[in-house]
């Protein structure tokens, strides 16, 4: 009877989990499908070397180059700007603070995860926006720094608690050796658990790039969407923005349409990447502990 | 029994590949819109039978104005037997989601929505989808070139000429300056919709002709965005919605376009040059209850909240 019940519910979950994997391979393949007429027509040359973005013109062209590397510019100024803070936060909640405030801590900073992006979205463009037109004397303050400033906040709970758990573990490794060798808190922190530590720093910080490269509408509220060569104090568009931007409104079909999807399958692609990377990383980090 | 699992795993897998072969797939089809594909019943099947629910989708500028309207249709009458006696005594469920109009155009061709809402009209390859295709015109929106209220361009001209706004709108007039010497040398803000966008395509073919827009403009991903960034920056300049402006009374002051103000009368006699008509669109014959829903928003109850909402109505 039990054996009998353990099958059903093994069965149950196979079935949901391939069911989630076939998901993703159907997005994938419906993406691809979509595309197919738009990498047919366009030359490789020209949606990825161009320069210009503008599909509905009297001279179309289509470019993703601008857009991608604005995608980029924008994601790697985030993980700058955030690393070293979660870093600093994540050592302090695991050496510094007490256990019980660490866990309250955070579970605020979790939340932040939490916080659904148009939220973020609108604070950065009443808030982030108005201050950067205050203080750097821009006529407008939509920005690729804006954007970054903005995705930093948001990346800040996954970094910090990717690395917090890694510190613990080290501490419990290493810390009563290291004080009985009567070596001081911090020289431990810096000489044993940041080297112990880095390759899952990198690691999280990949993930975050993942995350970070997805992100849409927080991004979309305070880039500007300008299709042009990403500058920092310039307005750039990003991939997601882009696709978001136009999907709505392209005519059903059409090769704007499908270029659309061949945006998204250069995302998917990126992405894809940058997951198998942190994967490997991650395996080759394993063993060496 | 590992090995009966292993075999029952593949089986599954094949079957929902070879589904998802043959059958066109509908499902994965744009993220955000999942949420109103899951409850959207397939509209081609059960033609005879009574539908109670109504779905449109389409243009983020009509889609307020229908739900607005539907909600008092729905308040008013509950049920549809309240609407027509013959009808069953079910609840009335009338769904509207905003995409865009190309969307709207979209949903009424693969029957993911009844009717589609479209702020601009029906391009002709778009009629070739639809070879049924019946449209209600049920208000017009005018589109005002709108500044911020503190802007000097008030003071030294409250008209601009078209060849003045496309200069302004390609990039050619880089700062107000550029505009009229008496104006502060600071940069144009302008701000548009994406490019694809009804509102941006009026804009195109009445304004600017063949001459892009400066790839530097910022988009606004809805109308309301548009006319925030107009409020909040005394540079910007961009193409409000004659609504939404009327909605932001006071906030946002509009220019004339060569000589002509956006008015109700001058949109109406057409001497206002940059509107757009919004339209209802429907691929085949209305069913009785879509028909009666219809009639209520041509009726001067519906008039009545298009016009409360700032556009101007039809009749």
């Amino acid at each position: 009877m039990k054996d009998h019940r353990e099958n059903i519910f093994r069965i149950i979950i196979t079935i949901g989990a391939m069911l989630s994997s076939v998901l993703v391979l159907l997005v994938f393949f419906y993406i691809l499908k979509e595309s197919i007429p738009f990498f047919k027509e366009a030359k490789f040359s020209d949606y990825i070397l161009g320069d210009s973005w503008s599909p509905l013109s009297s001279k179309q062209s289509y470019s993703f180059l601008p857009m991608i590397l604005a995608t980029l510019y924008i994601s790697f100024l985030a993980i700058i700007i955030a690393t070293p803070l979660s870093v600093g936060c994540s050592l302090l909640l695991s050496f510094n603070a007490h256990k019980k405030h660490t866990r309250i801590i955070l579970s605020f900073i979790d939340m932040i995860a939490g916080i659904p992006s148009v939220i973020f979205g609108f604070l950065g463009l009443v808030i982030l926006v108005k201050f950067l037109e205050k203080n750097l004397n821009m006529v407008t303050g939509e920005s690729v720094l804006a954007g970054g400033i903005l995705l930093s906040v948001m990346l800040f709970p996954y970094i910090v608690t990717g690395c917090t758990e890694t510190f613990i573990k080290g501490k419990k490794i290493y810390y009563a050796a290291s004080q009985s060798l009567g070596v001081s808190k911090w020289y431990t922190m810096r000489k044993i658990m940041l080297p112990f530590a880095a390759n899952s720093i990198f690691v999280n910080m990949l993930l975050a790039f993942g995350r970070a490269i997805g992100e849409t509408m927080a991004v979309m509220m305070v880039a500007g969407n300008s299709p042009i060569f990403p500058k920092l104090l310039g307005r750039a568009e990003t991939i997601p923005s882009l696709i978001a931007l136009e999907m709505g409104t392209a005519t059903y079909k059409s090769i704007h349409y499908s270029s659309l999807y061949g945006a998204g399958l250069i995302l998917i692609i990126i992405i894809l990447i940058i997951q198998l990377l942190a994967y490997m990383l991650n395996k080759t980090g394993m063993r060496r502990f | 029994m590992k090995k009966f699992s292993f075999i029952s795993i593949i089986l599954v897998l094949m079957l929902i590949l070879a589904v998802g072969c043959t059958a066109e797939q509908p499902a994965p089809q744009e993220p955000g819109n999942n949420e109103e594909q899951a409850e959207t019943p397939d509209v081609s099947e059960a033609k005879n039978e009574f539908k109670p629910q109504i779905l449109f989708n389409g243009s983020s500028t009509l889609a307020p104005v229908m739900a607005s309207i539907s909600t008092n249709f729905i308040e008013g009458f509950v049920t549809w037997d309240k609407v027509d006696a013959s009808f069953p005594e079910e609840n009335i469920a009338i769904y509207v989601s905003a995409g865009g109009s190309g969307q709207g155009v979209k949903s009424v061709i693969d029957k993911t929505s009844d009717f589609g809402m479209v702020a601009r009209t029906v391009k002709d390859s778009e009629k070739e989808q639809l070879p049924e295709l019946k449209e209600f015109t049920v208000g017009i929106d005018a589109l005002t070139i709108g500044v911020n209220p503190n802007n000097p361009v008030l003071s030294a001209k409250d008209d601009l000429t078209k060849d003045e706004i496309v200069k302004i709108f390609s990039g050619e007039y880089k700062t107000w300056k550029d505009l009229d010497s008496s104006l502060p040398d600071k940069e144009i803000i302008v701000v548009t919709r994406d490019i694809g966008g009804g509102a941006h395509e009026v804009f195109q073919s009445k304004i600017m002709g063949d001459v892009d827009v400066k790839a530097d403009a910022i988009q606004a991903p809805s109308m309301g965005a548009l006319v925030t960034k107009i409020i909040e920056n005394e540079y910007a300049i961009g193409y409000a919605s004659f609504g939404v402006v009327n909605q932001n009374a006071g906030k946002v002051s509009t220019i004339k376009v060569d000589g002509v103000e956006a008015t109700k009368e001058n949109i109406i006699n057409g001497s206002y040059i940059i509107q757009r008509p919004l339209i209802a669109i429907i691929n085949g014959e209305l069913t009785a209850p879509q028909q009666a829903f219809m009639d209520y928003v041509m009726s001067a109850e519906g008039m009545e909240v298009i016009e409360s909402m700032g556009f101007v109505p039809v009749k």
